[in-house]
């Protein structure tokens, strides 16, 4: 497995398109929140991390639309499936790679508790680096299971558009159910259950420097089941 | 060491495979003929564990390729048919990634045995299409399987090219267990030692080659023309 980890790694790392899709992620994160910081005045990376899950709707698929469906529609998968790999390792190798694809954009943003500290400085406020690091914990699970949903639903189809279409759609509605616009259009106990599922609202406890087991069994449950069924997929096709 | 009992394979309701049997044993070197769409690409994923039978069993030593699939892995090296490769990788990055999963052998020494020493750099999307058919060779053969399945290994290739592949392939032979589907009936005079020919997903010959120039061509024909009379009555 660890030599797949290696050449997914490969074809985004010596690919233009992985380090556009990277570059472009870290711009947009990091000028989003930013133009905001001397209007909000607070030292504070909460409004980033709530960001996040917004901009992982374009990043997530726009990384994993080629993972599954680019192995298709070359064949590629056929030699896969005939060298000793099981379609776990497979699954996962193509995930872990995409992790840490996803991981490394994400240090890109570390320059934004820097900064903030260093403009902080001035009035005597800092950030309260735990919160920071413990955010950055919960959005790595946010991540890891926003793949998880991509590659799985990418894996119906040959197509990377219509892959990357899907995946958006997905953690577009994985966004959207527990906010407050949907709770206030259905029963309250439609609202419990949306609110228990939201991956915003279980990345919110993160994000107040807090880490909720519940927020974790939650993350890698979801990145579990939906990795599990991307294997029973692919074992299933052929 | 292979062996196919009854298997069939459905796409729908259409027949791809049907009630095929064979047996392939140690030392042989099977030239697999039929006309496109015959059933020989899908009984060759079939045999490597890609697809699995809609009906009968494949074993490879006794096992089936599906169910134990890690193992029968390592023992079959399989050029599939257009020899997908990824073409962003070099030579040596996608020999090095098969020899890291086969975890045996040089991929350094089976470069040098296709003729890819001077390639190892270069990208696998500028190789011309005789010199990608070595890479998938050499793919197929890092961690010294014992089986060989090739699926039209000299499709597309010029002359000399399929001279050189042609070669090679002999050389194999002395020493592995080959199942080369091809087109090219000669190829099969100058390498196989049994020759097993399909029709519409049914085996319509199994036996020793001919002897004699043009005599494969001549069974082919002959055995494949039967088979069409005998379906259209």
């Amino acid at each position: 497995m660890k030599a797949l980890i290696k050449k997914e790694l490969g074809h985004y790392l010596n690919n233009p398109f992985g380090y556009i899709v990277i570059i472009l992620f870290a711009v947009f994160a990091n000028f989003m929140f930013m133009k905001d910081v001397f209007v909000v005045g607070q030292v504070s990376m909460r409004q980033f991390f709530a960001l996040l899950p917004w901009i992982a709707m374009i990043f997530v698929p726009a990384i994993t639309m080629r993972a599954l469906t680019e192995e298709r529609r070359t064949n590629t998968m056929e030699i896969l499936h005939t060298i000793p790999l099981t379609a776990a390792q497979i699954v996962m190798g193509k995930f872990i790679a995409l992790v840490i694809v996803a991981m490394i954009a994400l240090i890109l943003t570390l320059g934004l508790p820097v900064s903030l500290n260093v403009l902080g400085a001035g009035s005597g406020s800092s950030l309260y680096l735990p919160e920071v690091l413990i955010a950055y914990v919960g959005v790595v699970l946010f991540f890891a299971m926003a793949i998880s949903v991509s590659l799985f639903l990418s894996g119906g189809t040959n197509n990377q558009v219509v892959a990357f279409l899907l995946g958006a759609l997905a953690l577009f509605f994985l966004n959207v159910i527990g906010t407050d616009m949907i709770n206030s259009l259905v029963p309250r106990a439609v609202e419990d259950v949306l609110t228990l599922l939201s991956p915003a609202n279980q990345l919110d406890s993160f994000i107040k420097g807090v880490l909720d087991i519940r927020s974790i069994f939650y993350f890698i449950s979801t990145t579990a089941i939906m990795l599990f069924l991307t294997i029973m997929d692919i074992e299933k096709r052929s | 060491m292979i062996n196919l009992i009854n298997v069939t394979k459905k796409f729908g309701e259409k027949k791809a495979v049907d009630s095929l049997s064979i047996e392939i044993k140690t030392g042989e070197v099977i030239g697999f003929l039929g006309v496109n769409g015959a059933g020989k690409t899908t009984t060759m994923r079939m045999i490597t564990g890609v697809l699995k039978p809609s009906l009968g069993t494949v074993s490879i030593d006794g096992v089936d390729p599906i169910d134990h699939h890690i193992a029968t892995a390592k023992k079959i090296g399989y050029l599939p048919e257009n020899n997908p490769l990824y073409p962003d990788m070099k030579v040596s990055e996608y020999l090095h990634f098969i020899r890291e999963v086969k975890k045996h052998g040089s991929y350094l020494e089976i470069a040098e045995k296709v003729g890819l020493s001077d390639m190892l750099d270069t990208k696998i999307e500028t190789l011309s299409r005789g010199y990608r058919q070595r890479v998938g060779l050499a793919a197929a053969l890092l961690g010294d399987p014992h089986i060989l399945i090739l699926d039209e290994p000299t499709s597309g290739l010029d002359p000399i090219e399929q001279d050189r592949i042609r070669a090679l392939i002999t050389e194999l032979a002395k020493e592995k267990v080959i199942v080369f589907s091809t087109h090219i009936l000669s190829e099969v005079e100058d390498i196989a030692t049994r020759i097993i020919i399909i029709n519409r997903g049914k085996k319509v010959f199994d036996g020793p080659k001919p002897k004699g120039k043009g005599a494969v061509e001549k069974l082919f024909k002959t055995k494949v023309l039967e088979n069409e009379i005998k379906k259209d009555s």
